[in-house]
């Protein structure tokens, strides 16, 4: 068995090289953030906005201080679980007013200039009432994430809806599927890649709309923690909040919906595996 | 089981508001019997499709009506299937998944439900195949895969709405064979709607031709050929000739009328 070594390093190799495949399209997104970071360090060391503008490894200290001190976490947990709440409620309210838009045309309509002027309405600029009505509470910041995102969940929900083929609803109206039978074995499955985009427009909205509050009032949240930071002023707490925030944004996209969507379309075919 | 009779009794179809109405359909009666295999046959347009969605029961018919047994119809429902002619299978479900589809609607139980549908595909041919995704089959055998979804169901009336249309012409007369074969086993009234009389001629006990818009039955041709039938035949060439005849004097007549505004 003289061949069996160089064998076994071939498999490894292929192994290896496999590995390297599996992770190749995070390349050029790595590469992005290397560079970014590295031109954020240049503008800091040339020094043009002194202490206003903290660099990279001052933004890390001050994480790595909130994270010790626990705020971080925190504020990290306290968010989510707001977000969480919030944008399933909207999801489910979501989808109602958009299976009524779809059932009833006219109804539909009638009402769906009024909800793309709510999507479009700003959500900060529902805080004040909000407040007035549920006073500074956990209330308020979800009635705000709710309200922020149900009218685009709505919208694109019933966009989704609509892309349906009429002939898939015929042949399964023909082999006796109807009403909710309908809708659950053929409407929702046939708009599945449509309803997890719309699903990625709303919850972009929620999470725009919770921050926002939070910034406003809340005494704990990423949001809260932002402002609090600015009151200081701790620049560098601040930047480092604000890279928090963006990273989740991502990370959800990412995790959440991109792999979902790319796993419903795949299944049916439309897009080439990568 | 046996195949159901078919009465379409002065049966008729006007679509579109009461500006800008077209009259798909005017006055069709047409009895067919019991496990009769016929084939509609008329230029595009000619409400030919219209006429399979009022027997299946996906539209409803403005005038006149459809009875199965004596009994009018109502709505859709399984004893009357259609296959349409893009298949219209569901791609988020794999082969046997579509098969099933109609099964799992009336809640039959699993295991009879895996069993027959696994003798349906193997009467498409296709059980090497149960677990294909949609869009990994060609187009002949998506349309084999919506015969056993129909077939599955046992229809007392199978409708076929130019299932082969798209397909190229040596796929089609396998397809032609697949279904004169699985008619033969099955015994289902069938109506088979084609634009291509060679179809309708190799298909068809009889074959009815439709006129231009609206669609009225212009002729039926009692097909003389034996089964099973081939384009070759001397009965097959005899009923394609008559249906020319028919549809190029049909032609004619409408282009030779004024255009009339509804």
């Amino acid at each position: 068995m003289v061949e069996q070594p160089a064998q076994d390093a071939a498999v490894k190799r292929r192994r290896e090289r496999s590995l390297a495949w599996e992770f190749r399209h995070l390349i050029p997104m790595v590469a992005i953030a290397i560079s970014a970071i590295a031109i954020w360090e240049l503008i800091f060391r040339s020094g043009v906005w002194g202490f206003l503008f903290p660099g990279p490894s001052q933004v890390a200290r001050a994480l790595v201080d909130f994270w010790n001190s626990t705020r971080l976490v925190r504020a990290i947990v306290a968010t989510l679980r707001r977000l969480a709440v919030g944008f399933l409620i909207s999801l489910v309210l979501g989808a109602l007013l958009a299976f009524l838009m779809v059932r009833f045309t006219t109804f539909g309509k009638g009402i769906q200039p009024y909800i793309l002027g709510l999507q479009i309405f700003p959500s900060i600029a529902w805080v004040p009432l909000s407040l007035i009505w549920f006073g500074f509470s956990e209330t308020t910041l979800l009635f705000v994430t709710i309200i922020g995102s149900v009218f685009g969940v709505s919208i694109s929900f019933a966009d989704a809806l609509r892309t349906v083929p009429p002939v898939y609803l015929q042949a399964a109206r023909n082999m006796g599927s109807d009403g909710m039978d309908l809708i659950l074995r053929v409407t929702v499955p046939a708009a599945l890649p449509h309803l997890i985009s719309a699903a990625k427009v709303g919850w972009s909205f929620a999470w725009r709309s919770l921050i926002g509050a939070e910034i406003i009032f809340a005494t704990v949240g990423l949001g809260f923690l932002l402002n609090a930071s600015a009151s200081v002023p701790d620049i560098a707490g601040v930047m480092g909040v604000m890279l928090v925030i963006l990273v989740i944004g991502i990370v959800v996209d990412q995790l959440a919906f991109t792999k979902t969507q790319e796993w419903a379309s795949r299944r049916r075919g439309l897009r080439p595996r990568r | 089981m046996k195949g159901a009779d078919l009465k379409l009794v002065m049966l008729g179809k006007r679509f579109g508001g009461n500006a800008g109405q077209t009259e798909a359909l005017r006055d069709v009666n047409l009895e067919i019997r019991g496990g009769e295999f016929v084939t509609i046959v008329g230029p595009s347009g000619c409400g030919k499709s219209t006429l399979l969605s009022l027997v299946a029961g996906l539209e409803e018919p403005t005038t006149g009506w459809v009875a199965m047994d004596g009994h009018r119809v109502h709505g859709p429902g399984a004893d009357r299937i259609v296959v349409f002619q893009d298949a219209a299978l569901f791609p988020w479900l794999d082969v046997t998944g579509n098969v099933e589809f109609g099964l799992r609607v009336a809640g039959v139980p699993r295991k009879d439900r895996q069993q027959r549908v696994l003798e349906h595909l193997e009467m498409v041919q296709l059980e090497k195949f149960a677990h294909a995704r949609v869009h990994e089959l060609s187009g002949g055998m998506k349309q084999r895969v919506a015969l056993a979804r129909a077939l599955v169901l046992r229809p007392r009336v199978l409708l076929m709405d130019e299932p082969f249309a798209a397909l190229d012409v040596q796929i089609r007369e396998e397809m032609q064979s697949v279904v004169q074969d699985l008619w033969v086993r099955s015994g289902t009234t069938t109506l088979f709607v084609t634009h291509d009389v060679r179809e309708a001629a190799v298909l068809g006990d009889r074959i009815v031709v439709l006129s231009h818009r609206p669609g009225t039955v212009s002729a039926i041709l009692e097909n003389g050929a034996r089964r099973p039938r081939t384009l070759n035949d001397a009965g097959v060439a005899e009923a394609i000739r008559r249906s020319n005849e028919i549809l190029k004097a049909e032609v004619q007549w409408s282009s030779n009328q004024p255009k009339m505004q509804l």
